[in-house]
């Protein structure tokens, strides 16, 4: 609890701090963001790895897969995933000079069950199934969820309120580290959105129960989205040398 | 609107197909009309023995009868599997079947029986027992409860001193309240449960078996149908059912015939043994292919007989490879069965029914008449199977008579008749039949002891009328199941036309709004506009699918969510109103909790009522719902001191409240009222209330009309009259909905407010110093969205087993067609339709123009239509895709079950709202 506080302290002061900060960033927009090409590539690499090797594992290890034991996939995917996400990201913090690189996977960290949280809450309004023999499936597709779009945002931002708005309400990304946290998170919503349309078609496949087919949407959507941040941040490196003309 | 009207008049009487039933009964007397030989007159010659039976249209030939009936029993299940090309692990399953037609020889026999799509249960069994073809609606007066009125097959048995007793499947005791002696109903809807209606049955059939207060014995056995729904035809619950089946079966068999000596019980009794129809390998039914259609009945009478069939007449199909087994297999229309089994029992046949008495069927039920004749007149069998000719003959004749006075008087009573061709043709028919007819009987009392002679006529005689009755048979189906594919295409046509029109309406007055107020080009506008038609387009093409329709509410609510979730992060980026955001919200998972349990309401009334503190707390929440509501009106005219004739309207909707509640109080047992009060006072409280309703409308309207009011400002007094309005209409709408409807007003009206409240946000945060002018589609697509989720909400479904019957009957005990069908329509349609759009102003003047005041009331009139019309366009759009739905999946398996239903409401609903469209904007605009 006390870790939550400090964190909270330490991250209102950061606000304050980064408020005067971001006129400076504002005023060096096109400075070379601190997340190279390469970076960018090398890190949606790892975490797209990760995932299908978490997949792979899961499926020769524990012989389970999404479709026959959901619930077990998903506890061990997310087990799985977390680490990588968590660590990557954590590279590229917000002004790192503040805030220590074990500090951004504690707030990753801390940012799973929150989004979970919210991934909850966002999928029972969409309508997901209530009930005691789907909850530990709900719970675990949460957590990964949370993992493909909270925790990123959560070590890389912290508890920087206007960060979180630039990145998801406005979609107005700057610079790569935005992109690779943005593009992602929304392909992973709109593709767990768009899982969700076979589920109450009456083919009676397996993959058709619920967290299944929407986690594979959130993945799909996922990598589709990791494909086009990577693109876009190539893009504007690309470009960065002809603006700075 | 007109255009609507007709486009969908058109495509109605294309795509439904209509049948009126009359509600004419057959009597025993009717026969004197009929030019046959009456049975008495007959018979009596043949038989004397039969003299002292109360003889009626036919002889009787069998005493008692048992029909077990196998719901969705494939034909492969019943016939031999060396008919079929390759042997599946589902045949061959009921052997005992197999065994006695095989070995019996002529007394036990399967045949294949063809029925009429749409293949459910309840339209066969009402096909079974009126002898009809049942079809989607059948126009009659049978409101309230799908009883069959039409004279059929129970009413006739039991019209006829037959007693009747019936077990299993309870849509038995839907079709027939009444009829039955003695009825064991097991509850059928529940599908995933294999086991209680099969053992119900085996648990009651066994005993009654040897009882004596029967004449008909009906079981229902609903086993194969729920294995098939969910686990296939090709699955081991399957199997197991039929192996269960197939011991049973050994089991009724054994105890029949162990009764069936002379003087037994059973000495006379026929066992049938039937499917109401098939299924698909997957275990759906209800439409007509052939793997649906075709089911069996396997027929056997206790009495062995050596009596050969009149071979020329048998229509079978006897493939090569059977002939080794002796047995053949024929088939016979289910259409066939009413009029059959009344002519074995000798009874009137069916007033509707257009069946022919099947020759196979019927003969081997007189096996043990042949027997008799035998026994008595010692005749050679030539002799035999003459007299029988004779019988069945007459009985054809007798059928003939029946089915042509059908077609008289159908043609005569319905608005849809058939064309009076057909009716040429069918009469010149029975004309040439009546004819030889005569001829034959001049022959026959002539001939009568010259039989060798006799039976070429008698034989063309029985041509003549099998040929009538299958061109009536024909012509009646194609009337009755098939689409007029022309009359659907012009119906369409219009409907896209009108569309078309409502949308360049839309459009041309954006233009003139443009015209008036420069309109800032915003990229939300558009990006809200192309949201919402994405919106409208998902949810009209998911009416393609049959599952989307099942779970439209929760599609409804879906897309609804999504639309908060946008309006949610919206407001994060204005940072305001995020309070809104989140009560929509929770008021959407709210929504959709409510829409799941709608739909599986029984089991969950049925949990919960045991519990005593449930009962309480859904005693009281719908009062302080109630008062909190009043509250809200209180507020509502406690801070506008305006128009007193409103403020009269509203105060008066706060007692009709207050009437509710003591109405309620009254119904529930936790206060014990005087048993004096609770008489009198249960029908007036309602009635009372829907006076008062009325009356409040009556007020406004009159108000409208005449007092030109002193318009102090246009958005207030705008709002006070949708207040007013609303109020007017929601006590009639709660009382008929209901303990939940204060609730559910409850939530609309949060609902409502924050939608309202978030579209403000768009504004307020636009610059506001110009207009707003072109009203964002999204807050009514979204208004849209939320009246049907709302009609979901209430308990509805799209089905006609989904409408509240018992809301009809609030505050009245009698049935009067028109009141009954007002209040079932406010009921079903209250929340969904009367409430949103007649609330809809609210949008339009919630907003706040800070346009000059002398501008504003045209400004908020356009406004106001402007969204009415995208209201409409809306409701439009999802009601033209339905219909293309519709045609595209016309022979899709589910079109009865689910299709048509769907396309019944959505029209309904669409000429009410734009009905009420209309009304609306004639209160407010006009």
């Amino acid at each position: 609890m006390k870790a939550v506080e400090i964190d909270f302290k330490t991250s209102t002061q950061a606000i304050n701090l980064k408020k005067k900060k971001k006129h400076q960033n504002h005023v060096r927009n096109d400075a070379p963001s601190p997340v190279s090409a390469s970076h960018a590539i090398g890190s949606h690499l790892v975490c797209a790895l990760g995932l299908a090797l978490s997949f792979w594992a899961t499926h020769s290890f524990f012989s389970t897969n999404l479709i026959s034991d959901p619930v077990h996939t998903l506890l061990l995917t997310w087990v799985f995933e977390t680490p990588i996400v968590v660590l990557v990201y954590s590279r590229f913090r917000k002004n790192p000079k503040e805030c220590s690189y074990w500090r951004a996977v504690g707030r990753g960290l801390l940012g799973i069950p929150l989004g979970a949280l919210i991934n909850i809450f966002g999928a029972i309004a969409l309508g997901a199934p209530v009930g005691i023999q789907y909850l530990l499936g709900t719970i675990n597709w949460s957590l990964l969820m949370s993992l493909l779009t909270f925790v990123p945002a959560a070590c890389v931002f912290g508890s920087s309120w206007t960060d979180w708005q630039r990145v998801f309400a406005h979609t107005k990304p700057i610079g790569a580290i935005d992109y690779m946290i943005c593009l992602p998170a929304h392909g992973a919503i709109i593709g767990a959105w768009l899982g969700a349309w076979p589920m109450p078609l009456d083919w009676e496949r397996p993959w058709q129960e619920w967290p299944v087919c929407v986690s594979y949407g959130a993945m799909a959507g996922y990598l589709v989205a990791m494909v086009a941040s990577l693109g876009f941040t190539l893009v504007r490196v690309a470009r960065l040398p002809l603006k700075q003309d | 609107m007109v255009l609507h009207g007709m486009a969908i008049f058109l495509f109605t009487r294309g795509f439904l197909l209509t049948r009126t039933e009359l509600p004419h009964f057959s009597t025993c007397s009717d026969i004197s009309d009929s030019p046959c030989i009456s049975p008495s007159s007959y018979s009596s010659n043949l038989n004397q023995t039969h003299l002292h039976q109360l003889q009626c249209w036919t002889r009787p030939v069998v005493d008692r009868l048992v029909i077990i009936v196998l719901d969705a029993l494939r034909f492969d299940f019943v016939a031999p599997s060396a008919c079929f090309e390759e042997k599946k692990p589902w045949m061959d399953k009921l052997q005992v079947l197999q065994k006695l037609a095989s070995t019996q020889g002529s007394s036990a026999r399967i045949f294949k029986a063809i029925s009429d799509p749409p293949t459910t249960s309840l339209q066969r069994l009402k096909g079974l027992t009126t002898g009809g073809l049942p079809t989607f609606i059948d126009v009659g007066n049978s409101f309230g409860a799908p009883a069959i009125v039409e004279d059929n097959l129970i009413y006739q048995l039991v019209q006829n001193g037959k007693r009747v007793v019936m077990m299993g499947d309870d849509t038995w005791l839907q079709l027939f309240p009444h009829h039955f002696e003695k009825s064991y109903p097991f509850p059928s809807f529940n599908v995933k449960d294999l086991h209680t209606v099969d053992n119900g049955c085996i648990d009651h059939l066994l005993p009654s078996l040897y009882q004596e207060d029967w004449d008909v014995l009906i079981a229902h056995f609903l086993g194969v149908d729920h294995a098939g729904h969910i686990f296939g035809v090709d699955s081991t619950p399957m199997i197991e059912k039929l192996e269960q089946y197939n011991g049973v079966l050994e089991n009724i068999i054994e105890v029949l015939e162990s009764q069936s000596g002379p003087g037994g019980l059973h000495e006379n009794t026929f066992l049938l043994v039937m499917g109401d129809h098939g299924q698909t390998i997957n275990g759906d039914h209800g439409g007509g292919t052939a793997e649906e259609v075709e089911t069996s009945i396997f027929a056997m009478s206790l009495k062995t007989t050596p009596s050969s069939l009149p071979l020329e007449l048998n229509t079978s199909c006897c493939e090569l490879h059977l002939d080794k087994e002796n047995m053949c297999i024929n088939s016979i229309q289910q259409l066939d069965f009413a009029v059959t089994v009344s002519a074995m029992l000798g009874i009137p046949f069916p007033f509707g029914s257009i069946g022919r008495v099947n020759s196979e069927l019927y003969a081997l039920g007189s096996g043990t008449w042949n027997l008799e004749s035998i026994n008595v007149g010692n005749r050679q069998t030539q002799l035999n199977m003459q007299s029988w000719m004779h019988d069945y003959v007459n009985v054809l004749c007798i059928n003939s008579w029946q089915v042509k006075r059908y077609i008289d008087v159908y043609s005569a009573s319905s608005i849809i008749g058939f064309s009076s061709e057909d009716i040429m043709r069918i009469t010149d028919i029975y004309a040439q039949a009546e004819e030889s007819w005569s001829h034959t009987i001049k022959n026959l009392l002539l001939d009568k002891n010259e039989s060798c002679n006799t039976m070429l006529p008698i034989k063309r005689q029985i041509d003549a009328y099998s040929d009538f009755l299958a061109s009536v048979a024909e012509l009646a189906r194609s009337k009755w199941t098939e689409f007029d594919l022309k009359m659907m295409g012009v119906g369409l046509g219009i409907m896209l036309i009108t569309l078309v029109i409502q949308f360049l309406g839309i459009k041309r007055m954006n233009k003139t709004c443009g015209v008036n107020f420069p309109s800032p080009g915003d990229s939300w506008t558009s990006f809200g506009l192309i949201f919402s038609i994405f919106i409208v387009m998902i949810r009209a093409c998911s009416f393609l699918s049959n599952s989307y329709i099942l779970e439209e509410g929760k599609v409804a609510s879906f897309l609804l969510a999504t639309t908060g979730i946008l309006k949610f992060r919206n407001s994060i980026l204005k940072k305001k109103m995020l309070l809104e955001a989140v009560v929509f919200l929770l008021l959407v998972f709210i929504f959709r909790l409510t829409i799941e349990l709608g739909l599986s309401k029984q089991a969950f009334s049925s949990g919960f009522t045991s519990i005593p503190l449930w009962m309480y707390i859904a005693e009281i929440v719908p009062m302080l719902a109630l008062v909190l509501l009043a509250c809200f009106l209180y507020k509502s005219i406690d801070d506008t001191a305006c128009v007193g004739l409103l403020k009269f309207v509203i105060a008066v909707t706060i007692l009709s409240y207050l009437l509710i509640a003591v109405h309620w109080t009254m119904e529930s047992n936790l206060v014990g009222t005087p048993l004096m009060l609770q008489g009198t006072g249960k029908g007036l409280i309602p009635r009372i209330i829907y006076a008062i309703g009325i009356g409040q409308l009556l007020i406004l309207a009159l108000g409208r009309l005449f007092g030109k009011e002193k318009a102090l400002d246009s958005k207030k007094g705008l709002i006070l009259k949708v207040v007013a309005m609303l109020s007017a209409w929601s006590s009639t709408v709660i009382i008929v909905s209901g303990k939940q409807g204060p609730l559910v007003a409850l939530a609309s009206i949060v609902g409502g407010w924050c939608i309202m409240r978030l579209e403000n946000l768009e504004h307020e945060s636009r610059d506001g110093s110009v207009g707003v002018l072109n009203l964002s589609p999204l807050p009514v697509t979204q208004w849209s969205l939320l009246a049907v989720s709302l009609f979901f909400c209430t308990g509805h479904w799209c089905a006609f087993d989904g409408l509240r019957y018992g809301a009809a009957f609030i505050g009245f005990d009698d049935f009067i067609l028109i009141r009954q069908a007002i209040l079932l329509t406010i009921d079903t349609f209250g929340f969904s339709l009367l409430l949103p759009i007649f609330g809809l102003p609210f949008l339009v003047a919630h907003q706040y123009p800070s346009v000059q005041s002398n501008q504003r009331k045209p400004f908020i009139f356009a406004r106001l239509s402007q969204a009415y019309m995208i209201y409409g366009l809306i409701t439009a759009t999802t009601v033209t895709f339905t219909i293309i739905c519709v045609t595209i999946q016309r022979r899709h398996l589910m079109v009865w079950g689910l299709f048509a239903p769907k396309f019944v409401f959505d029209v309904v609903g669409l000429i009410l709202s734009d009905f009420i469209i209309v009304l609306a904007s004639l209160y407010y605009v006009g």
